[in-house]
């Protein structure tokens, strides 16, 4: 029973909560300097294939590497917008988005074969760590994952240590609270903003390249499906902290992996009502959680 | 004598088609205290924002210690020892005292050391503060403490404080008086920005007072006296035309306040008990600097705020005409028929009878001159003149028994201004009543010989003085004296 259903089931929520880990951390960076990046689902998704390409050019190192930069390429873009010229951010994060899922569908639709279904690329699959994954339970559970679990599991203490103990961490904090307050005691408030959406869009990057190298193995249209704005409801649900935010990935990492559980009991259940849960579960959180309180002060203005 | 510590020379500033500064000049020495004073809108918080690098000159120079000097932000004016204190306090309310104290650093965070820094200068200056408390939870006073604090862990040695005592008691303000002067005599230079004149000669050494964006004086505090200073800031104006200003009446009671005092949200006291009876056929004029409690007096007369002690007792229909007219009065984006219904939307219900509400918005347009390309353009396209004379005609047209109007000419021109003074006193001469604030003396004093003066949360009844072009009493309790 154990071996059958309850391992596989922990070992996929981690394993699809992985990019929205990554996507969520991005966020909350942003948020926390007063930003919502609704522009998250167009960096996730040219991470994707800008994740495929560059591994099919030089390897899966390679790839991850592409991932991160066309993350950022489209977050600088936005960064442009609302921070240089002050644009409203929802309506600029939404453009980016669209801007994303368009210009990505386009070019692989110039070259389907590089990176599409049946193009052979350099995947990254489970790793298991020596030691670790021998240990009974947790070690197939959470030490026989693909290394961007691993990055995930340094990333996220270094994020929380870094916002609570550098005083750029605090300037971050500072920023989403009052940027004018920010400014008053000398802390550069528009460029604060620029980084962190910088920093979010490598990860929503990030997000993308572990879905196209360590879990689908090939680049389809669409394929971030709407993992940006889950995302924005992890840090909700994750109350704008970064273990929080880890905590509330792995809740929806449960969400998708349910489907894989039903699957295997064999329930007559339709799967599609499964695939739904994710979200399902994003809308609930969005409309009943009162984050407000919580939520940095300065958060989309 | 050695070179000053902060020196401001000929500093030009426009903010769209405003002139903020036209040739401001300010020559702080070292180990005084220095007044900057003026009226709203002289020009003193935007001069000390270009001291702090928080927008830059159009034109002008600053020196730091004879050294000419550009700030192009406030981190390198911080980093020069240049420290500010400002009216709405900089800080971030989630935040700890510690906390709001690193800001700005580098590095690694260390919340021991920030801590320690709080508690060392509280005990080198008496400025004592619980580092760990958060901002949202601390009195003014704290916050303000926290402030200058913050000011001094970045070695200021020039602090300026923009109206420090607005927000402290007789006591606290006591207090940081004596605390400047300490800092003075270590060394230090204090600005010290305020409109309470006597305060400032008792305290400073040195006086600047700013008329228009210009400096029109600058002395020693103690060769000036009161009066000398009330008149360098008011200025030479033009002898208001006073002749056709109302005479107070003894008609039927219109308002009555019985000890009618407002509290903020926080608990702070806005409008201090207060006696007051308005009479048909009268204009009340009501003068303040902003923050005196006259926007709250206003609100109370019009309905828009109930007291939080004392009684209210007011006609039943009161047209209110609100200085911010874009965002009180009406909505850009509706039309102009659209924005007539609005003034009722409370009272109606049902199906909205659109052609009568456009022959009542034409009503409004034709009787008050108002210029739009027809009742169906938005309020947004009409010019600032054309949107009050609107505001004003669709007040008066709900035929209200009274008309209370906060700063309704600001911004228009002199035409525009006429019109909208006229309606004011067609409400009186009606037998209503008409209660108007303004930021103009002269314009009160062309209205009615009646005018109380807000300060500090009291209102105070200036008795009209036997020559009608005498503004005296007026500038005086406008700055606080006499009070």
């Amino acid at each position: 029973m154990l071996e059958l259903l309850l391992i596989p089931f922990l070992e996929a929520t981690i394993r699809t909560a992985t990019p929205l880990a990554f996507a969520a951390l991005g966020e909350l960076v942003s948020e926390r300097a007063g930003v919502i990046n609704l522009g998250m689902e167009g960096s996730i998704i040219a991470g994707c294939l800008g994740g495929a390409a560059a591994a099919v050019l030089g390897g899966s190192a390679v790839g991850y590497l592409g991932a991160a930069l066309a993350g950022l390429l489209l977050a600088s873009l936005f960064a442009l917008f609302v921070v240089r010229l002050g644009s409203d951010q929802i309506i600029t994060g939404t453009a980016i988005t669209v801007l994303g899922l368009g210009l990505t569908g386009t070019l692989f639709h110039l070259a389907p074969t590089m990176v599409g279904v049946g193009a052979t690329l350099p995947t990254t699959g489970p790793v298991p760590l020596p030691l670790l994954s021998s240990i009974p339970l947790f070690g197939r559970v959470l030490f026989t994952q693909p290394l961007p679990t691993y990055v995930l599991y340094v990333l996220v203490p270094i994020v929380a240590w870094w916002m609570r103990g550098t005083h750029a961490g605090l300037a971050l904090r500072a920023v989403g609270e009052s940027p004018v307050a920010a400014a008053a005691a000398g802390v550069p408030a528009a460029r604060v903003r620029a980084l962190a959406i910088g920093f979010s869009g490598i990860m929503g990057g990030l997000c993308g390249g572990t879905l196209v190298l360590a879990q689908v193995g090939s680049f389809n249209e669409n394929m971030s499906a709407g993992r940006g704005f889950i995302a924005i409801a992890i840090v909700v649900l994750g109350r704008w902290t970064p273990y929080g935010t880890a905590g509330a990935a792995l809740v929806f990492g449960g969400a998708f992996a349910l489907q894989y559980l039903v699957q295997t009991l064999g329930l007559a259940l339709p799967y599609q009502l499964f695939l739904a849960m994710p979200y399902v579960l994003t809308l609930v959180l969005l409309a009943t959680l009162h984050g407000r309180a919580i939520a940095p002060a300065h958060l989309g203005r | 004598m050695s070179a000053s510590a902060l020196a401001l020379t000929d500093i030009h500033k426009t903010f769209g088609d405003t002139r903020a500064l036209d040739g401001a000049s300010c020559t702080i020495r070292r180990g005084s205290i220095h007044a900057l004073l003026g009226e709203n809108g002289a020009g003193k918080t935007t001069l000390m924002r270009i001291a702090f690098g928080m927008i830059a000159a159009d034109q002008g120079q600053i020196t730091r210690h004879g050294a000419p000097v550009h700030f192009r932000s406030e981190r390198e004016s911080i980093a020069a020892g240049i420290g500010m204190v400002h009216q709405h306090f900089m800080l971030i309310p989630a935040f700890t005292v510690a906390e709001n104290i690193a800001l700005g650093g580098r590095g690694r965070l260390d919340a021991v050391a920030a801590a320690e820094t709080v508690r060392r200068i509280g005990a080198a200056t008496g400025l004592a503060i619980d580092p760990q408390a958060r901002i949202a939870d601390l009195p003014v006073g704290a916050q303000q403490r926290t402030e200058i604090v913050r000011a001094l862990a970045h070695d200021a040695d020039v602090l300026i404080l923009d109206e420090p005592t607005a927000v402290l008691t007789p006591t606290e303000s006591d207090e940081l008086y004596r605390w400047m002067r300490r800092f003075a005599d270590g060394g230090g230079a204090v600005v010290l920005i305020t409109h309470r004149v006597r305060e400032a000669l008792a305290v400073a050494d040195d006086v600047t007072v700013l008329r228009r964006g210009r400096s029109v004086l600058q002395g020693v505090a103690k060769s000036l006296t009161e009066d000398a200073a009330v008149t360098a800031i008011v200025g030479d104006r033009l002898a208001p035309d006073v002749s056709a200003a109302l005479m107070p009446t003894d008609g039927e009671v219109l308002f009555a306040l019985e000890a009618a005092a407002v509290r903020d949200a926080d608990g702070r006291q806005r409008l201090r008990p207060t006696q007051l009876l308005v009479r048909s056929g009268e204009i009340l004029g009501v003068l303040g600097v902003e923050g005196s409690g006259q926007r709250e007096l206003l609100r109370l007369l019009a309905g828009r705020l109930a007291p939080s002690e004392g009684r209210v007792q007011r006609p039943d229909v009161v047209g209110f005409v609100p200085e911010d007219r874009l965002h009180d009065a009406v909505i850009p984006a509706f039309s102009l028929t659209e924005n007539t219904t609005l003034a009722e939307a409370g009272a109606l219900r049902g199906r909205v009878d659109w052609s009568r509400e456009t022959v009542r918005a034409q009503t409004i347009v034709s009787d008050h001159d108002v210029r739009a390309s027809g009742v169906q353009a938005t309020m947004r396209s009409l010019s600032g003149g054309n949107q009050q004379r609107f505001v004003v005609g669709r007040e008066r047209q709900r035929s209200p028994r009274a008309l209370v109007a906060e700063n309704p000419t600001r911004g228009l021109d002199v035409r525009a201004t006429a019109r909208v003074l006229e309606t004011i006193r067609a409400v009186a001469l009606a037998g209503g009543a008409a209660v108007v604030y303004s930021t103009d003396l002269d314009e009160i004093l062309s209205l009615t010989r009646r005018v109380v003066v807000c300060f500090d949360g009291f209102v105070r009844e200036v008795s009209a003085p036997a020559d009608a072009e005498d503004r005296t009493p007026y500038a005086r309790a406008l700055v606080g004296a006499d009070a």
